[in-house]
């Protein structure tokens, strides 16, 4: 073998950043360079068939009724150039957790292809009413929180559990997410005018310190369901010093996008967008407890909706990266008290796909004594609303028997995860109490505090 | 950006990879682990080939795999053998007591090559194979039952029959007999039917099926596909149903018995420590002034990025179907530090396609020394601080040679422990 | 030893000779077609599938421009499914001489063939693959022709008006006595079966290998055999066929099929008329061709390459280019060239006029025999247009796209496919999933009694034929072939040989993508199957 590359190699010079081939620069002589990014007719030519997400699909993996990501995605997609309606009805079987393109070792975005195909499929031959009702949590959320003791009896009664199964499909085995007496957004005016009428803490009227303007974006499940995670983030970054505003946004648009219902996500991320855009602009920092929520958000805007972000994603990021960050800055100094607690920690699919781990373990080993165990055990199988739907429950159901199995195997009866519809999963499946990271932090700070 | 500080960081979640991270973190060193994709491990037997062939008489399967190692060391200096076979004992040693501890054992065949029935009907010679596929040696049975499932479009019986007799390696007089199974109807892929064999009712279906074709002393044969997550349980249940072991015959892609390696290995890693991030790729790297070391390595994920820092680098990346290296017409580049890569301009592939010497594109990629440091053409270390290690290694012929595994393991593991004693 | 008569024997499986079998069967005259590989192996399928709409011809030779708007217009009629009907373009760049656009233009008019001029701007919007420096578009109607399926089509048609053809068989001896043609003597290439089959009319359609059949009636017909390199893409680069709006040059077609685009094509003079292999450097001058209409065309995937060989017809045969040889054809009767009665060579001519050299070729012939029954297959479809109702139940069966795909395909075979997959539901598996192929309708291939190799069910079918270019599907097929008696004999061999064809496509262009797909075709079939060792 002759023919070593004649570059010379390493060149003198000053600290360089060179930048990966894969990533453009060499775009002129190999294929598949710089002129790829973003386009979809060269995704589907970089697919090498190789069913490497096949093998991963947590769907494929229990059910027959799936034809898989693959045949759904980029094989399809070749034939959806010339005819837009090539859809294999499988399609609705997508759970969308994004697993596929997680594993592909080609860049092909399956998830993104087999998320327009659902939507050309539902476009074509319409969503059921039920998949329109579960696509705004926000409409449901402000309606409920109207009557939450009533609407919580009503959501327990099995025989209008049995009864919404029957006429609209909603699967009766799985409970449903337990309103709050409060919503997030009265329980935050609550919260401020506590600590105003307190004196605490309070240098500015809107909520921003040390120079540093924050705003927290909680997300339906916070809102409605989990109004205790927003304060517990209010609490953690007040404990850092910083103070965040809070806005009540409407849903992001993933559960219409999971849907398929691309026109009603289109008109909730336009709709999110005109209330974070002025932030964005004067310069906020966005942090989110949701990891679907912020994926959605920095991913789903720009890829399936054509929505942007005011060119800032930068700018939104989860909690726990941000307090990474202020700890770095030597601004997260307080001490958490030890937690002697043994947690298994399930790291929802969306947080894996944005591709840089999950920083809450990170902050979480930040607390003394908390042991977390990694349960390492894939997709909990709920994926939003999917498994609410009756003829998708028992798929999802399956899907999360390794969550299951794995938090037996390990002796663990408590769980941690960023996600709250992973957190429902869980708790139906164990029996398990699960928390939100920022709630654990919380609690170590709020015990330090005690202590201190 | 934040930042991310740790000793070592490992690119690739391949075999080499996934070593390299559990070798570094079982000698106390922290360690993160990143890669695009899952590697490529659905796409192999799901056994560790070590050596083939008979150096000597290339048509013969090697009796001893480390025997041929030993004396292709001697002779090709450029093999990444060559530069990891030192370690090669300890890597096996090590692989086989990770896989044990995640339920997942791993057999050898005294120290010779398992010869393992695959879907085509021909053998291969592999070192090491997980229990599901240890099957007993051929020439010692007098009735093999092959089992297929009418669902599954990735495994023929027949085609397995056909050959099997033709290759020379059953007794006189082995009688091979078929047993179609038949589900449900509806098309499934080996990872559906591998999740559908969990259920037990299903499994006790399935040998309904089987039973009146088994006498005593039939070889069973399957499919790859006795679950995935409970394979365990599945074997085990499907022995206790049947009264004697199945063993999976390696088949087409998906690849449940890769599937099951990759999943331990995965489970083991984010269970002792090592930061696992997926889904991440390498948006540039940054050197010091000198170009010497890599002092930092930008990821780029939909999450935005991140920056990691470690005192050393464990680059592996893959060859052409990782994406360590890709290709251009007659170019070829290593995509992450631009690292000089061996290659034939003039010289890429064989007219025939199955041409027993292999083809050359497959033997490109990096050149390294002792220390799996990368080096150019004239020997010099290109990073100090970057090892490399699996198929982005060049100068061997893996497809033919029957060790891509092998090499992804040793090479693995060798730069695991090198990485961890500080470079 | 099989003897068998007929009025008249045609030679050569392409478009031109099954398109004379069934235009000779139509006027009720015994025929039967000796082809010595598979039915389109040659020229008919290895070209750019582009159905001309004549512009291409209009400035050099107003007659052939005007015979292809005219054979374009029959086959949309007559062979809706075998045509997909894209329209296409002629696009300058600021290069090319502007005077050549006006000539053209009135040329194109002059034959016949409606052009228009169109905003460069919106031909863009609707290929934004296309060059931002295009200066001038006009929209012409070319169209995509599938030649496998015309090929196929006129065979059946032609079966059922009593035809019989004799594929994988190859011509041995033609027979003469006192200057007339009796017959000839023909062997099975894979059985080794002999032939003696008299005629009293030999036509000699055989392409390439014109002149190697004139030979063995100790004539000489001069063939230019011209290869011509192409190269596919992985998928649908643009929704027309695009020309480049200057004097015919290589490499300048780009015609969108289906879920691939092909470009096209070299000329260059070959020996052989078997010598359709490509080679790299041919396809890096094609994509340096290629690249002024579409600029990034180095960023799309190719899947393979494959060339053809143009039989190009000159009387006195002359070195030189093949591209100032006319793509005219010429209908020999060599009673009057060579004093040999009862044979015609049909020789040159393009595939869109396929169907008019047959009817000469046939005129010619019924006339020998002394038959007026006139020509038909001008009028009359190549198939039974398929019911909805068929489609309909192909969609239950196979999803839409795969049963699109499939209907388009098979024409008048559909029905049988979806009531195969409809009685055995495990058959309406796809076996290939990059250009959707069922089962159901790789056994249909495979009982067909023209089948005798896997290559065979790919021409059939486009198994084999997509981005993985057979990877996965090949090992399918053997299980599905080894169903079936006839094919139980050597795996190996049927494998190996649709894994080597697949590879002498892939090979010259090993490069990005594809490089990676050959690197998992050899992971799979020698690192995991071990087949290089396999006996």
């Amino acid at each position: 073998m002759s023919g070593m590359d004649k570059r010379d190699y390493p060149e003198p010079g000053a600290e360089s950043i060179a930048r990966p081939a894969s990533a453009g620069g060499a775009g002129a002589t190999c294929a598949g360079g710089s002129a790829a990014q973003g386009s979809h007719a060269y995704d589907l030519d970089n697919c090498i068939k190789c069913t490497i997400c096949l093998a991963h699909c947590p769907v494929s993996r229990v059910t027959d009724k799936f034809a898989g990501p693959k045949q759904n995605g980029p094989d399809l997609e070749r034939f959806r150039l010339l005819e837009p309606a090539a859809v294999h009805p499988s399609i609705v079987y997508c759970t969308g957790c994004r697993t596929c393109e997680v594993v592909c070792p080609s860049g092909v975005p399956v998830a993104a292809m087999n998320s327009r195909a659902k939507a050309q499929y539902v476009a074509r031959y319409g969503a059921p009413l039920r998949d329109r009702l579960l696509a705004t949590p926000d409409v449901a959320g402000r309606l409920a929180t109207l009557a939450p003791g009533l609407i919580n009896r009503l959501g327990r009664s099995n025989w209008l559990r049995a009864a919404g199964e029957k006429l609209a499909g909603v699967s009766a085995a799985l409970p449903l997410p337990r309103y709050a007496d409060r919503s997030f957004p009265v329980l935050y005016r609550m919260w401020r005018r506590e600590r105003q009428g307190a004196g605490v803490n309070s240098r500015s009227s809107h909520g921003v310190t040390g120079g540093e303007k924050v705003l927290y974006y909680p997300g339906c499940y916070v809102n409605y369901n989990q109004p205790q995670i927003g304060l517990a983030v209010l609490d953690v970054l007040v404990a850092s010093g910083v103070e965040a505003r809070v806005e009540e946004f409407p849903c992001c648009g993933l559960p219409a996008i999971s849907a398929g219902l691309y026109d009603a996500a289109r008109h909730k991320g336009e709709e999110t967008l005109r209330l974070l855009k002025p932030y964005l602009e004067e310069g906020y920092r966005v942090v989110t407890t949701c990891p679907s929520c912020l994926f959605t958000l920095s991913q789903k805007y720009g890829e399936l909706l054509g929505l942007d972000l005011a060119g800032r994603p930068e700018q939104i990021t989860d909690i726990f990266t941000y307090l990474l960050e202020l700890k770095e800055q030597g601004r997260f100094s307080l001490n958490p008290a030890p937690l002697p607690l043994r947690l298994a920690y399930h790291q929802p699919c969306h947080q894996r796909a944005m591709g840089c781990g999950s920083p809450s373990l990170d902050v979480l080993a930040l607390i003394p004594e908390l042991q977390v165990v990694d349960l390492a055990a894939g997709c909990c199988g709920l994926a939003g609303t999917y498994g609410f739907k009756r003829e998708k429950y028992p798929v999802s159901r399956a899907i999360g028997e390794n969550v299951r199995q794995a938090m037996e195997q390990l002796a663990l009866s408590e769980a941690v995860t960023e996600c709250g519809m992973c957190a429902l999963q869980i708790g139906h499946l164990t029996g398990a109490r699960v928390y939100h990271p920022v709630e654990l932090l919380s609690r170590a700070f709020a015990q330090a505090g005690q202590k201190g | 950006m934040n930042s991310k500080k740790t000793d070592i960081m490992v690119i690739g979640l391949g075999l080499a990879g996934m070593v390299a991270a559990a070798r570094a973190a079982e000698l106390g060193k922290k360690v993160v682990l990143v890669g695009k994709g899952a590697g490529s491990l659905t796409l192999s037997s799901g056994g560790i080939d070590l050596w083939g062939y008979s150096l000597e008489q290339p048509e013969k399967p090697a009796l001893s795999p480390r025997h041929e190692i030993s004396r292709l060391v001697e002779r090709n200096k450029d093999h990444p053998y060559a530069k990891a076979a030192d370690v090669l004992e300890d890597s096996l040693a090590f692989f086989q007591a990770v896989c044990r501890s995640a339920g997942l054992p791993y057999l050898s065949n005294g120290l010779g090559n398992w010869l393992v029935p695959t879907a085509l009907g021909t053998l291969r010679p592999t070192c090491l194979v997980p229990e599901s596929m240890a099957v007993p040696d051929l020439q010692q049975v007098a009735r093999i039952l092959l089992v297929g499932f009418a669902e599954l479009k990735d495994f023929y019986p027949a085609v397995l029959a056909v050959n099997l007799q033709k290759c020379g390696c059953l007794p006189s007089g082995c009688r091979l007999d078929i047993a179609d199974v038949r589900m449900s109807g509806r098309e499934m892929n080996a990872v559906t039917l591998a999740g559908r064999l969990e259920q037990l009712g299903v499994l006790e279906e399935v040998v309904a099926q089987i039973r009146p074709h088994l006498t005593p002393g039939t070889l069973v044969l399957v499919p790859p596909v006795l679950g995935r997550a409970r394979h365990r349980q599945v074997r085990e249940n499907l022995a206790a149903l049947l009264g004697c072991p199945a063993y999976e015959v390696a088949g087409l892609p998906p690849a449940l018995p890769g599937l099951r390696l990759s999943d331990a290995l995965l489970t083991h890693l984010k269970r002792n420590g090592v930061t696992v991030l997926s889904g991440s790729t390498v948006h540039s790297v940054r050197l010091d002034e000198q170009r010497r070391r890599c002092l930092a390595v930008q990821l780029a994920g939909p999450g935005g990025r991140l920056e990691v820092q470690a005192a050393a680098y464990v680059l592996a990346s893959g060859s052409f179907l990782g994406g360590g290296l890709k290709a251009g017409p007659g170019l070829v580049q290593e995509t992450i530090f631009g690292l000089p890569v061996q290659f034939d301009p003039d010289g890429w592939a064989c007219e025939e396609f199955l041409d027993r010497r292999g083809h050359a594109f497959n033997s490109f990629g990096l050149r390294v020394n002792e220390n799996l440091q990368p080096v150019d053409g004239e020997g010099r270390v290109c990073l100090e601080n970057v090892l490399a290690a699996g198929a982005i290694l060049g100068g061997s012929n893996w497809p033919v040679e029957k060790c891509g595994n092998g090499v992804a393991l040793t090479s693995g593991y060798k730069a695991g422990q090198l990485a961890a004693g500080g470079v | 030893m099989q003897k068998l008569s007929v009025q008249v024997v045609v030679v050569g499986g392409g478009a031109t000779g099954t398109g004379i079998l069934r235009d000779l069967a139509m006027r009720g005259i015994s025929a039967l077609l000796v082809e010595q590989g598979d039915l389109a192996h040659g020229t008919s399928s290895r070209f750019h599938g582009l159905l001309h709409s004549g512009c291409r011809y209009a400035v050099k030779d107003p007659a052939a421009a005007r015979e292809c708007i005219e054979e374009n217009m029959i086959l949309r009629r007559i062979a809706p499914n075998c045509v997909e009907i894209t329209g296409g373009l002629f696009v300058q760049l600021p290069e090319d001489d502007p005077a050549y656009a006006e000539e053209w233009e009135s040329a194109c008019r002059q034959a016949g063939i409606e052009v228009e001029e169109v905003d460069p701007a919106a031909v863009r919007r609707q290929n934004p693959a296309l060059s931002p420096r295009i200066t001038r578009a006009f929209a012409v109607p070319d169209c995509a022709v599938d030649g496998f399926r015309v090929v196929w089509s006129n065979l059946h048609s032609a079966r059922r008006y009593g035809a019989r053809a004799l594929t994988y068989t190859r011509l041995k001896a033609i027979e003469q006595q006192n200057s007339c043609i009796t017959g000839v003597r023909a062997e099975n290439v894979l059985t080794g079966e002999q032939y003696h089959i008299e005629c009293q009319v030999l036509i000699n359609a055989a392409g390439p290998w014109a002149g190697e059949v004139a030979a063995l009636a100790g004539l000489e017909v001069g063939v230019i055999k011209d290869k011509g390199t192409l190269i596919a893409f992985n998928h649908r680069l643009v929704q027309q066929v695009v020309n480049r709006l200057r004097p015919p040059g290589d490499g300048d077609i780009f015609v969108p099929h289906g879920p691939i685009t092909i470009l096209g094509t070299t000329s260059l003079p070959v020996e052989n008329p078997a010598d359709n292999r490509p080679q790299q450097k041919e396809v890096l001058d094609l994509l340096a061709i290629g690249r002024e209409i579409i600029p990034d065309l180095d960023e799309y995937r190719l899947i393979r390459t494959f060339a053809g060989v143009r039989p190009l017809y000159q009387e006195v045969p002359l070195a030189g280019s093949g591209r100032s040889v006319s793509r005219n054809y010429a209908l020999l009767d060599h009673q009057q060239r060579d004093g040999l009665a009862g044979l015609i060579s049909i020789v040159g001519g393009k595939f869109t006029t396929f169907r008019l050299m047959a009817e000469k070729a046939a005129d010619l012939a019924a006339g020998k025999l002394g038959i007026s029954r006139p020509c038909r297959t001008a009028g009359e479809p190549l198939f039974d247009p398929l019911p909805p109702e068929w489609l309909e139940r192909g969609r239950k069966v196979f999803g839409v796209a795969a049963a699109h795909k499939a209907a388009e395909r098979l024409g008048d075979d559909f029905a049988a496919v979806v009531a195969r997959a409809e009685q055995n539901p495990e058959q309406a598996r796809i076996l290939c999933e990059c250009e959707l192929v069922s089962q159901a309708e790789v056994e249909q291939a495979l009982a067909a009694d023209t089948t005798f190799t896997l290559g065979d069910v790919r021409r059939k079918t486009r198994l084999g034929m997509g981005t993985c270019q057979g990877t996965f599907c090949s090992y399918r097929s053997l299980g599905i072939l080894s169903r079936y008696p006839r094919f139980a004999a050597d795996h190996r061999q049927y494998l190996a040989d649709f894994l080597q064809k697949r590879w002498k496509g892939m090979r010259p262009v090993l490069w990005g993508q594809q490089l990676r797909e050959a690197q998992l075709s050899t992971a799979i079939y020698s690192a995991l199957f071990g087949m290089e060792r396999m006996l």
